[in-house]
């Protein structure tokens, strides 16, 4: 094969998209030739750069998608199935009529497919039940599991379930219980997002010693660097409050995440003292990002403090 | 070594037996099965759906809309094909729409102009690393703005081959299966698109 030949067939050689034969005219020819073997090397460059910018959907888009999904399905039914709702299998009933097309085989009985249903709509994509007043069921009810179902011969069901109600609150941010509720979605293990805009919120209230326990607990604790770094903007006012600048210290010296340790280091320096100084003096010795390590040798410069410890 | 390639292919055998037995349920009414099948695939569907439009809104509606659209069609599913094959056809149906339809109102950027300078909407789905280096940041900000430059200057059609044979590893020929064309034809637009990103991420790789 000429280099040509093989610069050409170098893109579906690696996909693995050539029959044998040609493949081994490429690999015989690169053994030989270093300027085909760099085009290899090259294309095996591009496509880890391109790896590294895969975008896997995040599990809360797929949640949504679901719970989305499901309330589509749902929607497909028929107005007046909908209106139904005094007969709580109706509900079932009709929806299940139109979901299907006519071609389709419905022979069972209209019980068991009112399980189903249930099963489909409450509890396996534990999204909300949309609009339902079944056996008391609260329309705004969130099904997180069903525990068991048990029918009986007349046709009846009984099914129990665990079931939790989202409530919408609001209030200004001064409102106590706002606040109260702030201060708990701010420590929300499950959600950084919940996190981030809470802690977003609390910055401006650090002036109380509740919130400003709750952003020194997100500076030391939260895994999300966000959710650090906001947490950082709200103690801004208070590096010199001596808790403050205790966690601040402790911090630079452990947070494992180079932007954290850049805003410590601007928090701390606005107050310059020794024992600022013999921070990031100690923090030079083993930082090992460059920027970092700049930025703390410039401010111990500001400070005419040295560099290194002696 | 064979004993395991042997296992492999009962295993799939199994699986497609299995799906078939799935799929033959939703066709009957079955909502449970419906949800199965919509499991077994989602996920990928949905990487597929972000990694081509690049906006997580896009992304749900095509999750959405293909989804639907197997629901109100599975009755019309003959086995001709393989449920993959078939489900992939919608999904890229739409997915080509959205592209297409991009290109008339002209690219919406994943990038975005704000008041602290300009932000990859995208970059909220990744999750900063713990040992994140500001060096290496900026210069993988800089590859992933040239590497979305790059995707943009594709054809809709080459940036779907190359979405499908790169990200998803689909071999060619049922690329060609599922954008109803050859294995010859998603070859070349394989070829296409990948001498463009050689041209435009050039020195940075």
């Amino acid at each position: 094969m000429t280099c040509d030949e093989v610069t050409r067939a170098i893109p579906l050689y690696h996909y693995g998209e050539l029959a044998s034969e040609v493949e081994e005219g490429v690999e015989d020819h690169v053994e030989s030739c270093a300027s085909c073997r760099a085009e290899l090397a090259y294309q095996k460059a591009l496509a880890a750069a391109l790896d590294r910018h895969d975008l896997a959907p995040p599990p809360e888009l797929l949640t949504e998608c679901r719970h989305e999904l499901v309330r589509a399905v749902y929607r497909e039914e028929t107005p007046a199935a909908r209106r139904n709702a005094s007969d709580p299998w109706g509900l079932f009933r009709d929806a299940f009529r139109s979901l299907w097309h006519p071609g389709i085989r419905f022979g069972q009985p209209i019980g068991a497919m009112a399980l189903v249903a249930l099963g489909f709509f409450a509890a396996r994509f534990t999204g909300s039940f949309p609009g339902a007043t079944l056996g008391g069921l609260a329309p705004d009810a969130i099904v997180s599991s069903i525990r068991s179902v048990q029918p009986d011969n007349t046709g009846r069901v009984q099914i129990s379930l665990d079931e939790t109600r989202r409530r919408v609150v609001s209030g200004r941010l001064e409102d106590q219980d706002i606040r109260r509720l702030l201060l708990a979605a701010a420590r929300e293990q499950d959600n950084p997002g919940v996190r981030v805009e809470s802690v977003q919120l609390l910055t401006d209230q650090s002036s109380s010693a509740e919130t400003r326990s709750v952003l020194l607990e997100a500076v030391m604790r939260d895994p999300n660097p966000g959710v650090r770094l906001k947490a950082l903007q709200g103690l801004k006012s208070f590096s010199t409050d001596p808790e403050v600048h205790r966690t601040l210290t402790q911090v630079l010296l452990k947070d494992q995440n180079a932007g954290v340790r850049m805003q410590v280091i601007d928090l701390l320096i606005a107050h310059q003292d020794a024992a600022t100084a013999g921070v990031l003096q100690a923090l030079i010795g083993k930082e090992d990002n460059s920027y970092v390590r700049m930025r703390c040798q410039n401010a111990l410069r500001d400070m005419n403090a040295s560099v290194g410890t002696f | 070594m064979l004993q395991d390639a042997a296992g492999a292919a009962n295993a799939r055998a199994a699986s497609k037996m299995d799906e078939t037995a799935v799929i033959r349920a939703v066709q009957g009414g079955d909502q449970d099965a419906f949800e199965r099948l919509v499991r077994a695939y989602d996920q990928s569907v949905l990487r597929l759906a972000i990694n081509l439009l690049r906006s997580p809104e896009d992304a749900r509606d095509v999750y959405q809309e293909a989804f639907l659209r197997v629901y109100r069609n599975i009755h019309t599913f003959r086995f001709d094909c393989s449920f993959h094959t078939w489900l992939y056809r919608i999904v890229t149906n739409i997915c080509l729409d959205h592209l297409r339809k991009r290109k008339v109102r002209r690219e919406e950027a994943a990038v975005i102009d704000t008041a602290d300078g300009p932000v990859d909407r995208m970059d909220s789905f990744e999750e900063e690393g713990p040992d994140a280096d500001p060096e290496r940041q900026m210069w993988n900000n800089q590859l992933s703005g040239r590497i979305q430059a790059a995707l943009a200057g594709l054809t809709p059609r080459e940036r779907m081959v190359f979405e499908l044979r790169h990200y998803q590893g689909m071999r060619l020929r049922a690329i060609g299966d599922v954008l109803g064309t050859s294995e010859e034809a998603a070859k070349n637009c394989l070829f296409r698109a990948t001498q463009k990103m050689r041209t435009v991420l050039g020195d940075l790789i």
